[in-house]
């Protein structure tokens, strides 16, 4: 008999909360176990500090250059001014630091050395196992590797303050949607192990086209017009571009509110576009030996 | 035992002329099967290998997007025309094709041949021990680079109205390769750190990411940072002041023509050090 058939009505909604409260219990512990591993790598971020700094420095000087070099008379280079530059470049590659993580690869080593065999049979669903430990890094991330990257690059190269206080409350949001949707492309693109194997050369592909496409390298402002009305179709504005261009105060009122929601839209869709993609992946798992 | 080298623990080598006029090709012919053996594993993997082309094309592609968009905005990047920042961009890509054929191995030497105790199997065989290193995989990417980075230069080298005379196309190849020893000397420099301490920070991702800032013309940086990637970490004659041999002006000339004498300086310490370095090995045990 189900054991459903002898519950008290009035129970269930008790029963179901626990079940929920045990469940996030369990994500939680993962996202915590995540936080304390990368604490043990600790050392390994220390030079992180450092190719972020080189990241911020060159950039700054070819900006600099670049905005050295306009024509005469002309005070914006693609809508921004020198100072906004800067600031853009600093928050961007301070963003990356943050959003970044290694879901994909992380996901691929499972599929190849066999290991998500034992990940299968476990009562847990994967990609909310795999979002939940990208929170632990990011957690980590957060305190020990862009905060430490901050207080390097913001007094060598100077970050301008947005136009309005409230705007920093509002980047943090924004960068912190930035992270899930980051995290839930790089889950798509570790399910692709499933079919290809070996991912390092999509995963290298990725992180190229990712660089140029959220907006890290050049502001989409530097592009024409079409370039930049394609980029509000896709997803990847939402992990830079976006919250840097909210920190700029380039988008107010009721532009910032949408911009969000479509963060948020896109954070949301891609979750779900990963739970498809994985329970279509999961038939394609062929494990080596028994 | 300490007072030979790490390569030559075992036997003394038959010293005779003719062993020693042999050693060369049978050593070229080792490097030959290992090579023929990576090519074997790689191709296992054949459509990773295409999307591995593919994502270098897109990176090379991704460069010249931001270039050209860059560009778009004004007509000269402090003095420096279009055509000479790609000139530059392109040669660079040369000596970096050059060192990635070879030099992968030498990222994750720390980890593989001393904390996982492999560089045990490299020293027992008669080869060169930093040969067995770096022949053991190869980056075929680099062959890509060298492909591009030739169509960028002619390209850019056309637009630009240059013309070779017969010392120019002799010493483009020479500054090309020694702009590739520099590639190793450095990362080899680094890499045989892990001789004294286990390299657990990762000392090479951010000298590797200097990479990409020193394909632009050097007068755009900040004194400083002129003369760190001068005199300190020599990036600056791995694509700068070589290229600015064919496009830039006087000024760069004689600097140009030291690039050899860089490469092989910074080489030559680094495998001073290598070698100081492997005579310290003692394994992991076990």
């Amino acid at each position: 008999m189900p054991e459903t058939a002898i519950t008290v009505p009035g129970n269930e909604f008790e029963r179901w909360r626990r079940g929920g409260a045990a469940t996030a219990g369990l994500y939680v512990s993962f996202a915590r176990l995540a936080f304390l591993k990368f604490l043990a790598y600790r050392l390994r971020y220390y030079t992180g500090v450092v190719s972020y700094t080189v990241f911020v420095a060159g950039n700054y000087y070819l900006f600099t250059a670049l905005f050295a070099s306009r024509p005469a008379g002309e005070e914006l280079i693609g809508g921004l001014t020198l100072a906004q530059m800067i600031s853009y470049v600093i928050l961007s590659w301070v963003g990356r630091s943050f959003t970044f993580n290694n879901i994909d690869r992380t996901l691929a080593q499972q599929v190849v050395q066999g290991e998500i065999a034992l990940q299968l049979i476990k009562p847990f669903h994967v990609q909310t196992v795999m979002l939940s430990e990208a929170l632990g890094e990011a957690l980590f991330r957060l305190l020990m590797f862009t905060a430490p990257i901050l207080l390097v690059v913001v007094p060598l190269f100077g970050l301008s303050s947005p136009p309005d206080p409230a705007l920093y409350g509002w980047t943090v949001l924004s960068f912190a949607l930035a992270f899930l949707v980051n995290a839930q492309l790089n889950f798509l693109v570790g399910c692709l192990a499933f079919y290809l194997k070996n991912i390092i050369g999509v995963i290298r592909a990725k992180m190229v086209i990712m660089e140029f496409l959220t907006g890290v390298l050049v502001p989409f402002t530097f592009f024409p017009a079409w370039f930049q009305s394609a980029m509000e179709w896709l997803p990847f504005q939402a992990i830079s571009y976006v919250p840097v261009t909210v920190y700029l105060g380039l988008r107010t009122g009721h532009d910032l509110i949408i911009s969000l929601i479509v963060q948020a839209a896109w954070a949301l869709g891609l979750f779900v576009l990963g739970r498809l993609l994985w329970s279509v992946s999961v038939k394609h798992v062929t494990l080596q030996g028994g | 035992m300490h007072d030979r080298s790490g390569d030559n623990i075992l036997p003394r080598r038959d010293t005779s002329w003719g062993r020693r006029l042999r050693e060369p090709r049978r050593q070229g012919a080792i490097i030959a099967a290992y090579f023929a053996q990576f090519l074997k594993s790689r191709m296992s993997y054949r459509v990773d290998f295409v999307i591995d082309l593919t994502a270098n094309l897109f990176s090379l592609g991704v460069q010249l997007t931001v270039l050209t968009v860059l560009f778009g905005k004004i007509d000269a990047l402090r003095g420096w025309s279009y055509e000479q920042v790609l000139f530059i961009y392109g040669f660079s890509l040369l000596p970096l094709g050059l060192f990635n054929l070879v030099g992968v191995n030498l990222y994750n030497f720390s980890e593989q041949y001393i904390i996982e105790g492999n560089f045990d199997r490299v020293l027992l065989r008669p080869v060169n021990s930093l040969a067995q290193v770096m022949f053991s995989s190869f980056g075929i990417n680099g062959l890509n680079e060298l492909v591009l980075g030739s169509a960028v230069m002619i390209y850019a080298g056309g637009r630009y109205g240059l013309s070779f005379s017969a010392v120019d196309i002799m010493l483009l190849p020479v500054f090309a390769v020694s702009a590739a020893l520099i590639f190793a000397g450095v990362f080899l420099g680094l890499t045989s750190v892990s001789f004294w301490f286990e390299d657990r920070m990762g000392l090479a991702p951010p000298v590797y990411n200097v990479i990409r800032f020193s394909r632009y013309p050097l007068t755009i940086f900040h004194p400083l940072v002129r003369a760190l990637l001068t005199f300190v970490l020599p990036f600056a004659w791995v694509a700068f002041y070589p290229a600015a041999w064919f496009i830039g002006g006087e000024e760069f000339r004689l600097l140009a023509l030291l690039t050899p004498l860089v490469g092989i300086l910074t080489f030559t310490l680094a495998y001073v050090v290598w070698t100081r370095g492997s005579r310290r090995y003692t394994s992991t045990g076990s």
